[in-house]
């Protein structure tokens, strides 16, 4: 919820800056409309909206980083990601995760996310923000397992924050000897 | 007293609900459907959606949902993509209901209405007609017949 309105504001701040350059590039516009409007000054008008245009999608891009770094300072980041290599012993159908027992994030998966995730895609599951100390993260994947079974693990990582961001990877993959799948939570260091 | 109401005026959107006004982003959400395929509106960007909620206890909305169900069969129309999206507590309701009337679009299942809440739905049935960009084009609800207007700017959307 915080997230979402963080997020609106977010935009309404891109917007009211893209409204301002869209107000700059009509006057704009409307000054050139009070002279013929020979070729060479279209082309002009356009290339200047062209700019302006390169310049608000860089100026949401810094401002997408900004948010990033003060809602989610390195001292206290904390990241999961998931991805899945092979996965021919299970279709994932969802992903709840828990951080210290709290439920921090559930996620359904399409078929089309399955598929880039089996592409190589990695997805960024969760970011927040935990204290330095001991911390638990549990992970419950869902979805059909051999012989189109319903299937349902959980896998968990004790680690103790310390200063600087942590980054955590769920990975689902094939264990060929059991023909199971395997679920593994390891950190980036 | 100024700044007040210029801070309530600036956050009102930030924390309000209501049904997406017409240009507005329809909301992304994520369901199952009825044969437990997991769906996502966004993915849906490029086509002309109808999203239609709808409960089983609801006769407007069956009728509502058997007009949706023969747009797909409407001459000069090219098919939209039909999504309704069930708001009854039991899954097992809505999979009867979606049987008994041959529907040939998915059945979303939001037993929980989170979706619900996010539409704001208080008047069944709630049909929306969202544009290739995602944008909220239309709005019906109640016991209004959208199909006439639907079906018209369904020609409108396709003929950009």
């Amino acid at each position: 919820m915080i997230s979402n309105m963080e997020s609106t504001g977010r935009r309404w701040l891109v917007a009211a800056t893209a409204l301002a350059a869209l107000g700059a590039a009509l006057a704009a516009g409307r000054a050139h409309a009070q002279t013929p409007p020979a070729a060479e000054q279209v082309r002009a008008v356009d290339q200047d909206v062209q700019v302006l245009k390169k310049q608000l999608i860089d100026l949401n891009r810094d401002l997408f980083k900004l948010e990033e770094e003060l809602l989610y300072p390195a001292s206290t980041q904390v990241a999961v990601f998931l991805s899945v290599d092979v996965g021919t012993f299970f279709a994932l159908d969802s992903v709840t995760l828990k951080v210290d027992n709290k439920e921090v994030a559930h996620y359904l998966y399409t078929d089309r996310e399955v598929q880039a995730l089996h592409r190589g895609g990695v997805q960024k599951l969760y970011l927040g923000n935990l204290k330095a100390g001991p911390h638990e993260i549990v992970a419950f994947f869902t979805g059909k397992g051999p012989h189109d079974r319903d299937y349902r693990r959980g896998a968990t990582l004790t680690f103790d924050k310390e200063v600087g961001a942590k980054y955590v990877e769920l990975r689902i993959s094939d264990r060929v000897a059991s023909l199971e799948p395997e679920f593994v939570v390891r950190q980036w260091e | 007293m100024l700044a007040a109401a210029l801070a309530g005026a600036l956050l009102y959107p930030l924390i309000s609900h209501a049904v997406p006004a017409k240009g507005a982003v329809a909301p992304d959400f994520v369901l199952k459907d009825v044969s437990g395929h997991n769906l996502r509106l966004s993915e849906y960007r490029g086509d002309t959606v109808v999203l239609s909620f709808w409960g089983s206890w609801c006769g407007p909305c069956r009728e509502s949902l058997t007009q949706l169900n023969a747009i797909a069969s409407l001459p000069g129309v090219d098919a939209p993509v039909l999504l309704g999206v069930n708001l009854d507590g039991d899954a097992g309701r809505a999979v009867a209901v979606t049987e008994s009337l041959h529907l040939a679009f998915p059945t979303l299942i939001d037993t929980k209405q989170s979706v619900g809440r996010l539409y704001d739905v208080d008047d069944l049935p709630l049909t929306l007609l969202i544009d290739p960009e995602g944008r909220v084009r239309g709005v019906w609800t109640g016991n209004t017949n959208p199909m006439p207007e639907l079906t018209r700017r369904i020609k409108e959307l396709q003929s950009q």
